[in-house]
């Protein structure tokens, strides 16, 4: 059973010095077993000025068991998947201590992205790339920020709007926006996938 | 040089003992040791029961346990890491040093007990996992420090039971690697779950056969429950005391003088007859209707299938039955032809060879497993015998004899699978030149003809209706019983010094190994005794096992020869010096 007690007691802790960290963890409906973390990219990298959702699944031995964790924004990362947003971290794996948090996890989620380790790649391509060609990875993975982790300053209504112009049916778009938390491109991406 | 004398023609060897009655008995003295087959009563090699897998062990933790005065949990910590090689710790300890070696194994010792924070049922804590505060009796320190509830505790150490990690149960603080207290696992295990607690002290225990390479589970099936451990050399074949023979390496059925490698790959082909899939590959092509293999017996181009089917054989394509050969001529796929040719050539020589070794291998295995049978009525005809009145009473020199033979032939249907391979292309088609090739084949198939002959001389022998024989015919029997098992006894010791020497020893590749010959049959495992109480008592017997190591090496032969049949490839153990070490402590225990 997942220690729920714990896991409300790290959710006030993580809401205390939200001001500091930048780090936000919420439940995505009741079930306190499904979570979505938010971590700024840290200033000096690429993915500085973008705001990452991750998906946090609590396993049932939690906090005896790791966290699963997996970005829900896109991000060009040489450890994090382009494709799924599977993490490649060692304190998620074998690594992971009951002592950590949720939050001291997503700290090291951030530490990851401005500390890439392209020896131990999750995706193949954009390790290559890191190695063979700095430059053009900087780029692409600028490129994705500002692209998939910058919260557009549509308000809900507009972001509506612009699906429902798309040719998809209000209530559909309505939907999509708020499970992917406003996210236009993940909202359309989702429609699109059906 | 004993490589120049020929035992199978010479009659004058054969017949050397015979020369007048009375040396016969002095014979039967003198070489009692080569010709008796009683197993030596203590082998190093040992039997591990159930029962006897504490005491199996404590050996080991005793050494380690004074050496570096550690309690036993710390010991087994140690040994689990270095994968119970006490040579390879005592090695890492005198290269790098104490706490080196205790830190890379998670062993952490408390030197001043006096902490910081003593916990006092009075006292409270909060435990970082629950963030919860526990009073002090219900919470629990490690001896890295760290210290939590034991709720957490004990739902840490259920988790890691459960994924299989009971023999390195690391503490809950991060990065920090030190190894649980055994004894707190299993006090807080069992007050939740007393079967988790024993299964957890089960896998703790099993870590000796688990994760020690000198210490291998019995494969028998249905299992026995046993465990094999072998000292020196894991290279060897062994008899559970379930009866069960078997090559200790590979742990499949006892093959020498095959590598292992090789027995892997024999028993591959002959289960799967690829040579046959190979042969209808080559020879046959698919209908392209039913997709049955077709072999063409004659005749034009164009088959037809039992299915009705037409098509050609050239390009294997479906034709209609008007097709005609002359409307094919001309056809592009004609040109492969040649290269084809080569390859069912290829296919049909590789095939014969593979049947010529095949062949004999079964030849000899089925031989094996009459004459096992035989050994009932053989027997039977000892106690016909024993009946008379003769002047001979003693028979053991029958059974004696059978063992030589199922032995023999045993070595003698496995130097086929051998050859096979050794003369081959599989595995050494670069090793040696084909002149190379042939002159070690010859000599290697001198020396089994040798054999073979011996073998088939012995098994007729045994077979004579001796019960019936006058006491002349009967003596006549014995000796040439005799004569002949100590011949083939040499031969096999020979053809496998060849093998280790002359054909594996020269090759570069250094993956093939044998298990040694060993004279007297495949080494039983002595039983391990369980009520080894004293600590005194175990180290004795370290040192007789050593001398039975020795006398159980064939006889006869000059020393330079036995270490070249078994042990010259592979480096000795040089840890024997390290026992030493254990001298001050024993005498401590002795006073």
């Amino acid at each position: 059973m997942i220690d729920f007690a714990r896991v409300q007691k790290e959710l006030q802790e993580c809401s205390r010095d939200v001001e500091a960290s930048g780090i936000k963890v919420a439940p995505k409906s009741d079930n306190l077993g499904r979570l979505t973390g938010t971590i700024p990219g840290p200033v000096g990298t690429p993915y500085e000025g973008g705001t990452f959702q991750i998906d946090i699944t609590l396993p049932d031995g939690y906090p005896f068991e790791p966290p699963k964790m997996q970005f829900a924004t896109k991000v060009w990362h040489p450890n994090i998947s382009s494709q799924s947003g599977a993490i490649c971290l060692d304190i998620l794996k074998d690594q992971w201590s009951p002592a950590l948090t949720l939050k001291t996890a997503l700290l090291s989620v951030q530490a990851l992205l401005s500390t890439p380790e392209p020896g131990d790649p999750q995706d193949a391509v954009v390790a290559q790339q890191y190695l063979r060609d700095y430059q053009t990875f900087v780029g692409t993975a600028r490129y994705w920020t500002e692209t998939f982790a910058k919260t557009s300053s549509l308000g809900v209504e507009e972001k509506v709007q612009k699906l429902v112009e798309m040719g998809f049916p209000e209530a559909l778009a309505r939907s999509a926006l708020e499970s992917v938390g406003g996210d236009e491109n993940l909202a359309l991406e989702k429609l699109c996938s059906g | 040089m004993e490589g120049e004398e020929d035992y199978g023609v010479s009659e004058e060897e054969e017949y050397f003992y015979a020369d007048d009655g009375d040396s016969l008995d002095g014979l039967a003295d003198n070489d009692d040791s080569a010709l008796q087959w009683a197993p030596p009563k203590v082998s190093a090699t040992k039997v591990i029961t159930k029962e006897s897998l504490l005491a199996a062990q404590r050996e080991d933790l005793r050494r380690v346990m004074e050496l570096l005065s550690l309690k036993e949990h710390h010991a087994r910590t140690l040994l689990i890491h270095y994968r119970w090689d006490v040579e390879k710790l005592l090695a890492v300890l005198v290269e790098k040093g104490k706490s080196c070696l205790f830190t890379e194994a998670g062993v952490t010792v408390v030197e001043n007990l006096d902490d910081d924070m003593p916990l006092t049922s009075s006292s409270t804590i909060t435990c970082d996992i629950c963030i919860e505060d526990a009073s002090g009796d219900n919470a629990t320190r490690m001896e890295c420090g760290h210290c939590f509830c034991n709720d957490c505790w004990t739902e840490h150490f259920i988790i890691k039971i459960n994924e299989g990690q009971s023999r390195r149960i690391q503490c809950m603080a991060h990065r920090c690697s030190a190894i649980c207290d055994e004894a707190i696992v299993r006090n807080l295990v069992s007050r939740r779950h007393p079967d988790l607690a024993e299964k957890f002290d089960r896998f703790l225990l099993e870590s000796y056969i688990e994760d020690n390479k000198m210490v291998k589970w019995c494969p028998s099936t249905p299992h026995c429950g046993n465990a094999i451990r072998v000292e020196e050399d894991e290279f060897c074949e062994v008899e559970c005391s379930c009866g069960l023979q078997f090559c200790f390496s590979c742990l499949s059925e006892a093959h020498s003088p095959c590598s292992c490698l090789m027995w892997e790959r024999w028993s591959k082909k002959c289960h799967d007859e690829s040579e046959t899939v190979n042969w209808i590959t080559v020879h046959t092509k698919p209908c392209p209707k039913c997709h049955k293999p077709v072999e063409k017996n004659g005749g034009c181009n164009l088959v037809s299938c039992i299915c009705g089917q037409s098509f050609c054989w050239v390009c294997g394509g479906a034709t209609g039955r008007d097709h005609t050969w002359s409307r094919i001529t001309g056809h592009s796929c004609g040109r492969y032809k040649e290269d084809r040719e080569k390859q069912t050539e290829r296919a049909k020589r590789d095939l014969y060879r593979y049947m010529h070794y095949h062949n004999r291998f079964k030849a000899h295995t089925d031989s094996f497993k009459l004459e096992s049978k035989l050994k009932e009525s053989i027997l039977d005809k000892v106690s016909i015998a024993e009946e008379r009145e003769l002047r001979l009473k003693d028979f053991s020199w029958v059974t004696n004899g059978l063992n030589r033979l199922f032995r023999s032939r045993r070595v003698l249907s496995y130097s086929y699978p051998f050859a096979f391979y050794m003369f081959g292309e599989e595995f050494f088609k670069d090793e040696m030149t084909d002149e190379e090739r042939e002159i070690k084949k010859n000599l290697f198939e001198d020396q089994q003809q040798q054999l073979e002959s011996n073998v088939e001389k012995l098994s007729m022998f045994l077979e004579e209706p001796f019960q019936q024989f006058n006491q002349d015919k009967v003596m006549e029997i014995r000796m040439h019983v005799i004569n002949v098992s100590v011949i083939i006894d040499k031969l096999c010791q020979k053809m496998y010094e060849c093998i280790e020497s002359d054909l594996l020893g020269s090759l570069h590749l250094g993956t093939h190994h044998i298990a040694p010959y060993k004279s007297k049959g495949i080494e039983r495992a002595s039983e391990l005794s369980s009520c080894r109480n004293t600590k005194l008592g175990s180290t004795d017997e370290y040192l007789p096992c050593g001398g039975t190591l020795e006398c159980d090496r064939p006889s006869g032969s000059g020393s330079s020869d036995d270490s070249g049949c078994s042990y010259r490839k592979r480096a000795k153990k040089e840890g024997g010096g390290f026992f030493d070490l254990n001298l001050p402590a024993e005498i401590v225990d002795r006073n």
